[in-house]
């Protein structure tokens, strides 16, 4: 018969740090392989569609204008992506990845969550700022 | 056991019953009956003491035309690795069955789902009217069916719905849920009691229903992975490798060893994490908060973990069809290795706690009991059953992905109490904790994953795994598409709520939430229509209902504050 | 003492406001020590003030069927109740405001208002969760009050005197009495855990099981006012004990250290257990309390007759 079996735990506590993480303040260094925004490489990009048609939230949304000259307006939509990576596994080019440092997406406008870029073969022009 | 020996003896035993059978796998036996034979198939079975009820599933292989095709009922019954299926085609037009619930106990909760999903007319089913979908919802509109049309849903709205009812005189009926402090997720329990001893007990689900089921016959293969990984939030890897390992039998691919391997280690530490989460809510229901704050806090060292290794605390989306997308090497089996010691070292002192607390010891220690034979009748499956004597473990009975190379030790205990199900659990935890540092040490080399077809020859396939909480069940059915043509979950928890109800009547209904959280519920598994009823005082007359709905309630808040507050 | 000295004593210093923001910020302490407990942060100084007030401008909703002067007329019977035993007590180590013969039992009764009220509220809401959990709210009352008063009863023999003033003058002279009474200073601890409804005695508002019990249809005001009610017992029992087992209560800094020791232990007792169920709660009190309480006295009132000085 054992009463009061946690005071062991309950006694050391008083001489430790909460384990509380007071974020924002104190943040720990997002693991590499955390799953944050969705980036896109367009000389890599050769425009299949394959990431469109795999995703599950409909994120994805990509115009060929001309596939061998590689322009494209490529859509993301940070609202509706769940975040899952299948269109990075269906990715035969490799031309996606998930960044491990932009994962703050939240904004108080949903415009901000719609990405769009073009392609013109040469380089790349991005037309909406994104938050961080 | 080959499927040969497994089901010998069953043919004769049912054999006046059934029209014909074969054998579509090594590990299935199908048998074909029709409604009127089908209560003297299964009370001939029953009588062979053969394995569990473990399914029944319901499918519709027609189109949106609705005289087209046939409803189809099956009835699995489960013994270790091998599945014996009672079929029953159905007309269209008036498909019905008898109950089999004098039978078998746990098929009432079944038959319901399929009378409400599926509109088949199941004669004889006790009880409430609705149990899965809302009470407001239309009547004949089954949206399992091929012909189901949103239109038809948005069309009828039945009159104002009621809870429960009114209490016949001399009982007194606490309500638990929808909302109550008490539970994690909704759920509406109706506890008769008198005094203090609960005298019955009824349960109402379907609060979070969310059409999962259907909504997988309208999403690609690939998509319902996502899918069906997000019907749990604790059991979401396990729902995705039902799912995918049903789905790779059906399209024959073949899944390399060493995704296997990552697979169950994902597998071991989802069941690290679910068991302390449990061990946590437990406590909290016992009012013991020390040690839910404790397992808590040593939780974050397995989810933290799980980001590390997959790039998400939860929902980690490891699997893909024909393999897995990351692997497990150098840094991250160290940090695994480093992680298990420490919660071993933690584990170690949660189960002196729970075996030898005094407080505690009180709340658990003969509570709840569930006997061996009452195990077995009512059906109850996972760490509940294991914690009567019930060795029902399908990671031992039948080995699938790495647990053929690498078994699993099965932990039972005969003490049949809240008390055992917290050694068996925590118990469980060492065990996996032994079985992913054996993966790590021995991982086969090889690929990540396979390429898998984007459309998947017909068939059927049954698709059984052992998650957290018991044994999940997966029938999904392909008519080679690019969409599956049904996918039916059977989640562990509803096959253990008849468990709670049995045992809730004759204990204090202080015990009830210790009891409830002792099966670890998981809702979210069991429902795949939210109103918010609220259960006012009544005024004078005894039962009488208030309900607001959730626009008023919404519109009430919005006019109060609007005004100023008055 | 003249009429403006009384109604500062009354609302401001030692009793009214006084006490309502020590007993907020008694509140505070108990928190954050469960809180450090249990390895995590817990709130900031300022969180049981926030509590109040945001409690303050809810809106309060009376159910239906109810009587709605009982309704109302409760938490204000409850607040007033602590409040007023608040008086009697040396509260912040001083001299208490009033003080005549017998003011022991008063303050014992006014103690138990709280408790009686909440059962009553309970049994007035007629909400089935209110219903049970008035039942158990006056079950525990039964064992609770008896074992503490006559824990209290055992430095007031010692002392010979029904007065507080002069018990805590008494216990500031001689030997604490936590050394010469261990028994009692257990039971009087445990019995006011038990009348508060600490963990892990907090059956009768056993949030996972009967939502709040007796106090689940109270919102707004009427909540608040049995909050604090509760808070301010917590200081006054506290004080009460300190003053009378722990060498009583010479001046302020005798006050704040003694009555946060106190408060250590509290939080330690509550951290440290499984809610008790009520059959167990009141099983275990009703006998084993009020038998040490009794052995207590009778070894106390033997000892004074064989003329030993305590």
């Amino acid at each position: 018969m054992k009463i009061a079996s946690m005071l062991n735990d309950v006694f050391v506590s008083l001489f430790k740090r909460p384990f509380t993480e007071l974020y924002p303040y104190a943040a720990k260094p997002a693991p590499e392989r955390l799953r944050g925004k969705l980036l896109w490489d367009e000389q890599k990009c050769d425009g299949c569609k394959l990431c469109v048609r795999d995703c599950p939230a409909r994120a994805i949304e990509l115009e060929v204008a001309d596939r061998a000259a590689k322009i494209f307006v490529y859509h993301y939509h940070m609202d509706r992506c769940i975040y899952c990576a299948q269109c990075v596994a269906s990715c035969k080019e490799g031309a996606l990845s998930m960044s491990s440092t932009l994962y703050h997406l939240a904004s108080a406008d949903k415009a901000a969550f719609t990405e769009v870029y073009r392609a013109k073969g040469t380089g790349v022009c991005k037309e909406e700022e994104t938050p961080d | 056991m080959s499927g040969e020996s497994a089901f010998s003896g069953i043919q004769d035993g049912v054999g006046p019953w059934i029209s014909s059978s074969r054998a579509p796998a090594d590990n299935r036996l199908d048998m074909d009956t029709s409604a009127e034979h089908l209560v003297g198939a299964v009370t001939a079975f029953n009588a062979l003491k053969w394995g569990y009820l473990s399914a029944i599933t319901g499918f519709d292989s027609g189109t949106a035309a609705p005289s087209d095709g046939h409803i189809e009922v099956l009835y699995h019954f489960c013994r270790g690795p091998s599945v014996a299926t009672f079929r029953v085609k159905l007309p269209r037009e008036d498909p019905s069955v008898p109950s089999i619930g004098p039978l078998v106990p746990s098929a009432v909760m079944y038959e319901r789902e399929l009378s409400e999903t599926m509109g088949v007319n199941v004669a004889g089913l006790p009880g409430r009217k609705r149990q899965f979908l809302s009470d407001d919802w239309p009547e004949k509109v089954y949206p399992l069916r091929k012909d189901f049309t949103m239109e038809s849903a948005a069309a009828t709205h039945a009159e104002a719905p009621t809870v429960g009812g009114e209490d016949e005189p001399g009982t007194f009926i606490i309500p638990i849920g929808p909302q109550h402090p008490a539970l994690k997720e909704p759920g509406h329990f109706e506890l008769a009691v008198d005094g203090e001893i609960v005298t019955h007990a009824n349960i109402r689900l379907g609060y979070v229903h969310r059409g999962i089921e259907k909504g997988a016959e309208d999403r690609s293969w690939v998509h319902n992975i996502y899918l069906m990984e997000r019907i749990c939030g604790i059991c979401s890897h396990i729902h995705a490798t039902a799912y995918v390992l049903g789905v790779e039998s059906l399209a024959g691919v073949a899944v390399p060893p060493r995704a296997q391997a990552v697979r169950t280690i994902f597998c071991e530490l989802e069941r690290i994490h679910s068991h302390l989460l449990w061990l946590g809510v437990a406590a909290h229901q016992a009012g013991f908060d020390t040690l839910f704050m404790y397992s808590w806090r040593d939780r974050e060292t397995v989810m933290d973990l799980l980001e590390e290794l997959s790039g998400n605390r939860v929902n980690y989306s490891v699997n893909l069809l024909g393999g897995v997308k990351y692997d497990i090497v150098g840094k991250a089996a160290d940090s695994i290795r480093r992680g298990l010691d420490f919660l071993e070292r933690r584990l170690k002192r949660y189960l002196k706690i729970v075996t030898t607390d005094e407080s505690f010891l009180r709340r658990t220690r003969g509570v709840g009991t569930i006997t061996f034979d009452e195990a077995n009748r009512l059906g109850t499956i996972g760490p509940t059953a294991r914690a009567s004597g019930v060795s029902r473990d399908l990671r031992v009975e039948a080995p699938y992905m790495a647990y053929r190379d690498f078994p699993v030790v099965p932990v039972l205990d005969s003490r049949c109490d809240l008390e055992a199900r917290f050694v068996v659990r925590i118990n469980e935890l060492f065990e996996s904790c032994r079985l992913t540092r054996e993966i790590l040490n021995r991982m086969p080399a090889g690929e990540l994953s396979v390429p898998a077809p984007r459309k998947v020859p017909e068939g059927e396939v049954i698709s059984r795994v052992e998650a957290p909480r018991g044994e999940l069940f997966y029938y999904i059915r392909s008519t080679g598409g690019a969409k599956p043509d049904r996918v039916k979950v059977r989640t562990p928890s509803l096959c253990n709520w008849a468990a709670v109800l049995s045992v809730a009547v004759g204990h204090k209904l202080a015990d009830i939430p210790m009891i409830m959280v002792g099966i670890d519920p998981c809702f979210s598994c069991n429902d795949r229509s939210i109103t918010l009823r609220r259960r006012g005082a009544p005024g004078g007359v005894p039962g009488a209902l208030e309900q607001w709905s959730w626009e008023d309630l919404r519109q009430y808040g919005i006019k109060y504050y609007a005004g100023g507050g008055r | 003492m003249n009429v403006v000295l009384a109604l500062i004593a009354l609302v401001l210093f030692p009793g009214g406001l006084f006490v309502i923001l020590g007993s907020l910020a008694f509140e505070y302490a108990d928190r954050k020590l469960i809180a450090r407990f249990q390895n995590r942060v817990g709130p900031r100084w300022f969180q049981p003030l926030a509590d109040l007030v945001k409690l303050l401008v809810k809106e309060e909703i009376v159910p239906t069927g109810v009587n709605r002067g009982l309704f109302n007329g409760l938490p204000v019977a409850a607040l007033a109740a602590s409040l007023t035993a608040a008086l009697y007590v040396p509260m912040a180590g001083l001299a208490p405001a009033w003080g005549f013969r017998g003011d022991l039992v008063v303050t014992v009764y006014l103690l138990m208002m709280m408790t009686l009220c909440i059962g009553l509220a309970g049994a007035n809401t007629l909400d089935r969760f209110s219903l049970i959990g008035s039942t158990r709210a006056l079950t525990q009352l039964f064992s609770y009050e008896a074992p503490f008063l006559l824990a209290l009863l055992g430095p007031s023999i010692a002392a010979g005197t029904w007065r507080i003033s002069e018990v805590n003058g008494y216990a500031r002279e001689n030997v604490w009495m936590i050394v010469t009474q261990p028994l009692g200073f257990v039971v009087a601890l445990i019995g006011l855990m038990g009348k508060l409804e600490l963990p892990p005695f907090d059956a009768p508002e056993a949030e996972t099981e009967i939502v709040s019990g007796a106090l689940t249809e109270y919102s707004g005001r009427g909540l608040a006012f049995f909050r604090l009610g509760r808070d301010v017992e917590l200081l006054v029992g506290l004080t009460l004990i300190s003053a009378f087992y722990l060498g009583g209560l010479a001046n302020p800094l005798h006050f704040i250290l003694k009555t946060l020791a106190l408060l250590f232990v509290t939080a330690g007792l509550q951290s440290l257990f499984a809610r008790l169920r009520i059959d167990q709660t009141v099983g275990l009190w009703w006998r084993a309390g009020a038998v040490l309480a009794l052995v207590q006295l009778l070894l106390l009132i033997v000892l004074k007759l064989l003329g030993v000085r305590l």
